[in-house]
């Protein structure tokens, strides 16, 4: 499967998905994950807007981490992986789902630039097929994991 | 692969104008092709054993796995990709700012209930404070509180049932002045028992909330 057509797929699973959470219980608005470590200049990007990024505050499906020069970044997802975004980055968390009871869901991220170090929870046991990162050129998928993956425009 | 056919057509519009008027700039160096690079670090069980695990790269028609630690797979200037074993020392030097920024392993602590009860024996209760002390000496440090049951009763009411002792585990500590949106009530139900046991066994040990900080 080619990145692009994998792309278009993973976007009718997430609209699937999108179409399906109301019935899951789970409220569109509910946060993926909390931001814990950070270093230099961080940003959130959320519905076009750039907001500082702050430990504590809460990642978003959607939302896109970009990281300055000497930027870096870690986030914890509610399954409990752990993503690191490094310096000079930009990552978007594309599509998340996590039901804690089951244990079950799906996670897309998408580097577009830099460098990401994935450490899988849950979801790396219960789900790894449904774990998928992309870079501009290629789809990294997961068993159980910790990886980095750098992407360079 | 539009831009290999362009670039000799490129060319020899420049060597054209360098002719008659000079070529004022070089031909612009073809686009770079993005480069990826994927390494797969070794993991380790709570006991200190290695665990088994992979990734596989996809680009374009090409398709690796990495199972080995410290494999490396990078594309070069063409987009192919190939592997090799790096080593700890070139991750450190490569990403040691990303390595540098990954938060603490989460903690975990059991807190038990009176018997029958959602209310907390008064030796859990007891350690909340350190527990709120020990998450807010984190970034972002979070509470989560996952309840389990035992066997007894249905698999929905014991879904119910582990959420409530959660939540009111949850409720103690928001009580205590933690803050709300750093915690999360989870309930497992039956289905993580401490003590394997029949349906319908009556075992203590599996009435339990494990306490996650992170």
């Amino acid at each position: 499967m080619t990145p692009l057509t994998f792309h278009k797929c993973m976007q009718s699973a997430v609209l699937c998905c999108s179409l399906l959470m109301p019935l899951l219980g789970q409220a569109a608005s509910e946060r993926s994950g909390i931001i814990k470590n950070l270093e230099g200049e961080v940003t959130v990007v959320r519905g076009g807007k750039s907001l500082p990024a702050a430990s504590g505050g809460g990642l978003f499906e959607g939302d896109r981490i970009v990281t300055g020069p000497k930027g870096a970044a870690a986030v914890t997802l509610k399954d409990g992986t752990v993503l690191s975004v490094g310096p000079n980055s930009s990552m978007d968390l594309t599509h998340y789902i996590f039901e804690p009871t089951s244990q079950n869901g799906s996670l897309l991220v998408n580097l577009v630039q830099g460098t990401v170090r994935m450490v899988t929870g849950i979801m790396g046991r219960t789900n790894p097929e449904l774990i998928k990162l992309t870079t501009p050129t290629s789809v990294v998928g997961v068993r159980g994991t910790d990886f980095i993956v750098e992407a360079t425009p | 692969m539009k831009t290999a056919f362009l670039w000799p057509r490129l060319l020899s519009v420049c060597i054209g104008v360098l002719v008659v008027a000079g070529c004022s700039t070089p031909p612009p160096p073809p686009p770079p092709v993005p480069k990826v690079s994927v390494v797969l670090l070794p993991q380790t069980d709570a006991s200190g054993n290695p665990i088994r695990t992979a990734v596989s790269v996809t680009s374009g028609q090409q398709a690796l796995q990495l199972d080995q630690p410290f494999a490396l797979a990078e594309s070069d200037p063409k987009g192919q990709l190939a592997q090799r074993i790096s080593s700890a020392a070139e991750v450190q030097a490569r990403y040691g700012e990303v390595l540098k920024i990954q938060p603490p392993s989460p903690e975990i602590v059991v807190l038990r209930f009176l018997p029958g009860k959602s209310q907390l024996t008064p030796e859990s209760e007891q350690q909340l404070p350190e527990l709120i002390q020990r998450a807010r000496a984190r970034a972002g440090g979070e509470i989560l509180v996952v309840g389990h049951t035992d066997r007894v009763g249905s698999r929905d009411a014991n879904d119910a049932l582990s959420l409530q002792r959660a939540q009111a585990i949850v409720n103690l500590l928001k009580a205590r002045g933690f803050s709300e949106d750093l915690l999360s009530a989870i309930g497992r139900g039956e289905r993580e028992p401490a003590v394997p046991t029949d349906d319908e066994v009556a075992e203590p040990r599996n009435r339990r909330a494990e306490v996650i900080i992170r």
